[in-house]
């Protein structure tokens, strides 16, 4: 099975969030870029597709920077996918999923692949449409939020599961399909020491990304971080019901955390 | 400019978070008369109807039933069309598994400026501005949207409800389109809906409802647990009440315990002893609730509620069911 | 000029080792701690990812890291557990005597087999009367034409519960002193090798650590390393390479004091405000942190060091003591700065304290280590 897994360099987990200088962005100064969340399961979902179907390769691809970019698909190499690209773009390219898919399905066209494998959201902006613009781009369906992912040979067609609000829903597909992961059925493995150092010598290919594919307006404007806190505001009340009315209403109105 | 809103059903009804669609749209239109529906499936003509209660005059239905059971790549084809037909600049739906596709996929399609997880959405000179959480909620990017056309996918439960009086809406069918046939072989073969009743757990709830000492005696606990229950939220301790035998120790959120980070953190009757402290103070809101105005909880707590818990939880389970059942 | 840069090389298999360390080292640490459990599904795994065995080369199915990029990699287990990361490194030390003083054969008939499972291996050079008086060490190594008789008790041995292989040092006449003393690969199937029970131990609690006991073990010539009265020599050479990376565990463990104590200063608070606004604890911290990153640095010298060919005694000495005392100081003023809830085990500041410890004792005492580094010194003197 020809396997494209997508993937994209994320600020780790833990780091402490700051405001750029000019306002508008995270800032990047000094904070690492890896491999995360879902795009790891992803990358875990195409080795575990691949060892489950003789004569499989795991294509590795990704849209960025240096050197954020080449550390992920090495990450990615050193996990056990056969093959990279890097598709060298600017970081405010990169960070617009929907100009990402299209510079991506730009070098994806030239091949049919099987299987196009995403995280189902971006560690950073939580966007999840990169999946679907992709899909729309290569002429595939795309189908997200899916665990569970299985090929069935017999059959030819993919089975696998969707978590969505309807609840657990149960699909097949056959190829080609582009798929939002959440889960694969087995937790990411980690690389090993070896892996690791093969890792740093394997050959990637680099293509620039063609910024024309798609276009989409959209431009960072500010970004903010939650105001410390300085102590609770306390309720006033005059019985339990009204402390009641005014909590909720607060919480729906202004804190937005209840519907 | 006008606004087309992509509905979802749910159960057979029109979805929650097409609400938040529909209250935006009719921000973004200058009222109702700019705002037009769309539905799609077997059930798109009840919807329609629904989306009436809200004040749309007119929704446009593709009933074609494969939709049930197809991928959003099936009806994107047709919301794009629609959009064109009825002149809309703008088409928003709630930001579900369906609405985020879509509006990727719209992206390519309608050659649209999209957002998802959208918290606030205005016109400005030339496009839109949008409000977004990114990050887990740790951050809030704001975006200015430029071009022609747009598509947005709402955040659940962000927005207040729609406040157009209802209307008979004017429902015309139309086609399904040109869908590519690969799209139809990609099929939903079952459903089973989610299961109500065993809340979610400590570390993947949104919502954590804690319980200290302030509830003097195991028995009482059981008021944390229902208001819990009426927000579909996850239990939690303080050590004080694992110690004492109340709830088992998986429940113990603290130094010792589970760490947690949910949007909503709910103190009940816990002082705020550092060591309980470490394990929830990155929650996105807290709000505690404890007779004393000194507990060290207030400080770290966004609102309070000083004040008879026993009084108090009563009184915030009941309203929080009056407002899910209205 | 040195550049203090890491290699992109460097970085993953630092990072590497952090993620191991912190998603299946940490979660664990405080129960094996409580308990003294051996964790053996952690170790099969760090094995599995190629985090045993640093120090052999590739060909015989080791890591084959420089001493660098080990002591990179032992730090940031040490960060998640001393105790964890003891055991793991333990192999180390005890292949180091076959990589430095065996033949091309006895490397290829040792290493590879033992590299290519999990497995752990004991180094035993001390024993109840002798630690850093290791010369006068009483382990009789009694030759018999093709083989040698071995008789003794080694104590305080890292592993030997679990290990299948150990390196022995034994004295073929005692008269000699150091001298005599010659050293062996010995397999825990020869009869005769009786490893004892797991001691109950101040900290390092998931490490196991026991008494070996030879009785008339058989140990043929051929699994002799260099020649009769060459083993204290290869004693000497092995601790001149395992000291630094002791170095690494110990400011593993002094950078997460140090993280837990600044981490709580920003949360608790006294007098009206945080604590870390108190010039006390401002000034414990500045003292922790100037520790931390001299232990660091040190250690990181050490090791550039001896990569680049020297013996390295001197820089490797000052690493290891300076780091394990930095260890001890930095989790003692951690805990100084929880007060009270330092000293409960609820919070893991104190076994911190009880891990630093013994990194002053082993691997060559701080005394010793003292002694080495004034002899070092003077030498340039005289």
């Amino acid at each position: 099975m020809d396997i494209v897994v997508c993937v994209k360099p994320v600020p780790e987990p833990e780091t402490r969030l700051r405001v750029a200088p000019d306002g508008r962005t995270l800032d990047t100064e000094g904070v690492k870029f890896v491999l995360a969340g879902y795009d790891e399961s992803a990358v875990e979902q195409a080795l575990l597709l691949k060892e489950a179907t003789p004569g499989s390769t795991v294509h590795v691809v990704s849209c960025g920077p240096a050197p954020r970019t080449e550390e992920v698909l090495r990450a990615s190499i050193a996990l056990g996918c056969d093959k990279a690209t890097w598709v060298e773009a600017p970081a405010l390219l990169a960070s617009d999923p929907i100009r990402a898919a299209g510079a991506i399905s730009a070098v994806l066209r030239g091949a049919s692949h099987d299987l196009v494998l995403c995280g189902k959201q971006a560690g950073d902006d939580e966007a999840g449409v990169f999946a679907a613009a992709l899909g729309e781009l290569l002429g595939a369906p795309d189908l997200g939020y899916v665990v569970d992912l299985r090929w069935d040979a017999g059959a030819q067609r993919f089975r696998f599961q969707r978590v969505t609000e309807a609840g657990v829903e149960r699909w097949e597909a056959p190829t080609p399909l582009v798929v939002g992961l959440q889960q694969a059925w087995n937790d990411p493995r980690t690389a090993k020491l070896p892996n690791i150092l093969k890792s740093r010598k394997a050959a990637i290919a680099r293509v620039p990304a063609d910024a024309a594919v798609v276009g989409h307006a959209s431009e960072a404007e500010k970004f903010e971080l939650p105001a410390p806190r300085t102590g609770a505001k306390m309720i006033e009340y005059k019985t339990p019901e009204e402390a009641a009315q005014r909590l909720v209403r607060i919480l729906r109105e202004e804190a937005k955390v209840l519907p | 400019m006008t606004v087309l809103v992509v509905a979802e059903t749910s159960a057979g009804h029109l979805a929650a978070a097409t609400r938040d669609a529909v209250s935006v749209a009719q921000a973004l239109a200058g009222g109702a008369a700019g705002v037009v529906g769309f539905a799609a499936g077997p059930g798109a003509r009840v919807v329609a109807a629904e989306l009436g209660r809200f004040g749309l005059p007119r929704v446009l239905v593709v009933e074609d039933p494969r939709l049930e059971s197809a991928p959003v790549a099936a009806v994107a084809p047709a919301i794009a069309a629609a959009a064109d037909a009825c002149g809309a600049d703008t088409v928003l739906v709630g930001g579900t598994t369906f609405g985020r596709d879509l509006v990727g996929r719209l992206a390519v399609r309608w050659k649209a400026t999209v957002a998802s997880g959208v918290t606030e959405a205005a016109r400005v000179d030339g496009g839109l501005r949008v409000r977004r959480p990114v990050f887990g909620g740790r951050a809030t990017e704001t975006r200015r949207l430029g071009g022609a056309r747009f598509a947005l996918a709402l955040r659940p439960h962000a927005f207040p409800a729609p406040a157009e009086p209802p209307v008979t809406p004017q429902v015309e069918a139309v086609g399904v389109g040109e869908v590519p046939p690969g799209v139809w072989a990609a099929k939903r073969v079952a459903l089973e809906a989610a299961a109500l009743g065993s809340g979610p757990s400590l570390g993947d709830a949104s919502i954590v409802v804690s319980g200290g000492r302030g509830l003097r005696a195991a028995e009482n606990f059981h008021l944390v647990e229902e208001l819990a229950a009426a927000l579909g939220a996850a239990v939690g301790a303080s050590r004080a009440v694992t110690d004492a035998g109340w709830r088992p120790a998986s429940l113990q959120v603290g130094q010792t315990g589970r760490s947690v980070s949910p949007q909503l953190y709910v103190a009940v009757g816990i002082s705020g002893a550092i060591q309980h402290l470490v394990g929830m103070v990155s929650s996105r809101v807290i709000v505690a609730i404890n007779s004393d105005a000194t507990a060290p909880i207030f400080r770290v707590a966004d609102y309070g509620v000083v004040g008879d818990l026993f009084q108090l939880v009563p009184a915030l389970t009941a309203e929080i069911r009056r407002v899910r059942a209205g | 000029m040195p550049d203090f840069s890491l290699s992109p090389e460097q970085e993953s298999l630092r990072d590497m080792a952090r993620k191991f360390a912190r998603t299946e080292m940490a979660p664990h640490a405080a129960e094996c701690d409580k308990t003294a459990r051996f964790p053996e599904e952690i170790y099969r795994k760090a094995y599995e990812l190629g985090l045993m065995n640093l120090n052999v080369p590739t060909d015989y199915g080791g890591s084959g890291l420089t001493l660098f990029d080990q002591c990179l990699i032992v730090e940031e287990l040490a960060y998640a557990c001393g105790g964890m990361t003891t055991s793991v490194i333990a192999n180390c030390l005890a292949l180091e005597p076959i990589l430095l003083g065996g033949t091309p054969e006895q490397k290829e008939r040792f290493l590879k087999p033992f590299c290519a499972e999990y497995q752990f291996a004991s180094f035993c050079l001390t024993e109840p009367s002798g630690g850093s008086d290791a010369g006068s060490l009483r382990t009789r190594a009694t030759k018999e034409g093709d083989h040698y008789l071995l008789s003794g008790e080694k104590c305080f041995i890292t592993n030997a519960p679990h290990a299948s292989l150990f390196t022995v040092f034994a004295t073929v006449d005692s008269a000699l002193r150091h001298r005599g003393i010659t050293a062996f690969v010995v397999p825990r199937s020869a009869a005769g090798v009786i490893p004892g029970k797991d001691e109950e131990k101040m900290g390092h609690r998931a490490s196991s650590t026991s008494t070996v006991r030879f009785e008339d073990v058989r140990v043929p010539a051929s699994d002799r390393l260099g020649e009769d009265g060459e083993g204290f020599s290869l004693a000497m050479r092995t601790l001149d390479m395992t000291r630094t990376p002791i170095g690494a565990l110990a400011t593993g463990i002094a950078q997460a004091a140090l993280d837990h104590a600044a981490a709580y200063s920003l949360k608790r608070q006294s007098f009206g405000k945080l604590i870390s606004e108190h010039q006390a604890i401002q000034i414990k911290l500045a003292n922790m942190a100037q520790a931390v990153h001299a232990a660091r640095l040190l250690t990181w010298h050490a090791a550039w060091t001896i990569d680049r060919g020297a013996k390295g005694t001197l820089e490797s000495s000052i690493a290891k003591c300076f780091a394990s005392d930095a260890a001890l100081h930095v989790a003692d003023e951690a805990i100084q700065t929880f007060g009270g809830y330092g000293y409960m085990k609820e919070y893991p500041v104190e076994k911190l304290l009880r891990d630093a410890k013994l990194t002053q004792i082993y691997e060559g005492a701080n005394e010793i280590q003292r002694s080495v580094i004034a002899r070092e010194l003077l030498r340039a003197y005289a």
